[in-house]
């Protein structure tokens, strides 16, 4: 969804800091260190750090985009234990549009990738669906942007 | 019954997403499918206990979560299998592997309980988690309310694609105004217990995106859409979810 998002809105954003924090700068995104910080802050529990990601996201961004970034935190530590609790696959579609930057980002090499069972082939359709797919989403946002 | 009276600085909660809150521990609190309304509050009770659990702790240091014995210090109120559920879930999702999920099974859980308590569990962890992210005291469990569990089994259950039986793909879109095609795993999840699924999405779509929201890459949100799906991402990735 975010490769999609970001497709849609036309921005240029390197997504290497997703999976390792290291690496986590802007991402291209508004605000992308910051709500990055908050996030890694969040899941850990160190309260000092939390406090300080937290007033700083505030200051940069305002406390509305705080208390959405709270609500995204929550809602996905729910998501990941109902996939994990589940052994649900990916999606055929997700497969295939994302394999390559899966690969990139190391996420295929996550130990509940390996518990879970696999979608099939559909990583084997990613690299015609993304030539398809993304051009698609890009112009959408484009039109949506120009009010056509 | 508890009313998340959010304070006004220095972040103030928006309305609907302290309703969906307030709507999200009735449902904990009520009868559910399987589950008496206590039983669900001890799971809800259970998932905070997980996280002083020093059993747990020991296990998510292991190699292998399943490596260490010994017995989680828990409540007296659920039964072993729901209790190691609850703790897993909460404090080491990523390592749950389908032949631990078939333990429980033999061990007497139903798969009806099972999601269902995992419904119940994840709940709480993620309105715990956020009272977390800002700041904020946990809200009180709420007060169990009584009555009998539903029982509401559906009828177009499907077995082999996850774990856990799911509802067929195409009526279960088709019933949730989705357009034609696959509906994602990570929604039918839950599907076996439909309460659960109708909690899930309440609580997504004031904490996330609404399913319309999502399809339009719109948001009404102060965060933009790619400043969400980058939270989002984040917290899978820490979280070391492939999905």
């Amino acid at each position: 969804m975010l490769r999609a998002s970001i497709e849609f809105s036309g921005e240029e954003a390197d997504l290497s800091g997703i999976a390792d924090g290291a690496k986590a700068g802007d991402a291209g995104i508004e605000h992308g260190e910051r709500l990055t910080a908050f996030a890694d802050a969040a899941v850990a529990s160190d309260a000092a750090s939390l406090a300080t990601a937290r007033d700083a996201l505030r200051q940069a961004a305002g406390s509305a985009v705080v208390v959405d970034a709270a609500g995204v935190i929550g809602n996905f530590e729910r998501m990941v234990r109902i996939a994990d609790g589940t052994g649900i696959p990916l999606d055929g579609l997700v497969t295939a549009m994302s394999s390559d930057i899966r690969e990139e980002l190391g996420l295929e090499g996550f130990e509940s990738r390996r518990l879970a069972r696999s979608a099939g082939l559909a990583g084997l359709l990613g690299p015609a669906l993304r030539r398809v797919v993304l051009p698609v989403l890009r112009m959408a946002g484009r039109r949506k942007r120009s009010g056509a | 019954m508890t009313s998340f009276s959010y304070p006004a600085h220095p972040d103030p909660v928006r309305a609907d997403l302290a309703e969906a809150h307030r709507r999200a521990w009735r449902h904990v609190a009520g009868p559910g499918t399987w589950l008496t309304g206590a039983e669900r509050v001890a799971v809800a009770d259970e998932t905070r206990r997980a996280r002083d659990c020093g059993s747990c702790r020991e296990r998510k240091q292991a190699l292998s979560p399943f490596a260490v014995q010994g017995e989680h210090d828990h409540g007296a109120a659920l039964p072993e299998t729901l209790v190691d559920l609850v703790h897993r879930i909460t404090t080491d999702a990523a390592r749950l592997s389908e032949s631990w999920y078939r333990q429980l099974l033999e061990a007497g859980l139903s798969a009806e309980v099972y999601v269902e308590a995992l419904g119940v569990a994840v709940i709480t962890i993620s309105v715990d988690r956020f009272h977390h992210a800002l700041g904020l005291p946990l809200e009180p469990l709420p007060e169990a309310i009584a009555g009998d569990p539903s029982g509401e089994r559906p009828d177009d259950l499907t077995e082999g694609e996850a774990w856990v039986p799911m509802r067929e793909s195409r009526k279960l879109g088709k019933e949730m105004g989705f357009p034609p095609g696959p509906v994602p795993y990570v929604i039918r999840a839950l599907s076996l217990v439909p309460a659960e699924l109708r909690a899930w999405k309440a609580l997504s779509d004031a904490q996330y995106l609404s399913f319309d929201e999502m399809r339009s890459f719109d948001s009404n949100r102060a965060l933009d859409r790619s400043q969400i799906e980058l939270v989002a991402g984040r917290v899978s990735a820490l979280n070391e979810c492939f999905y």
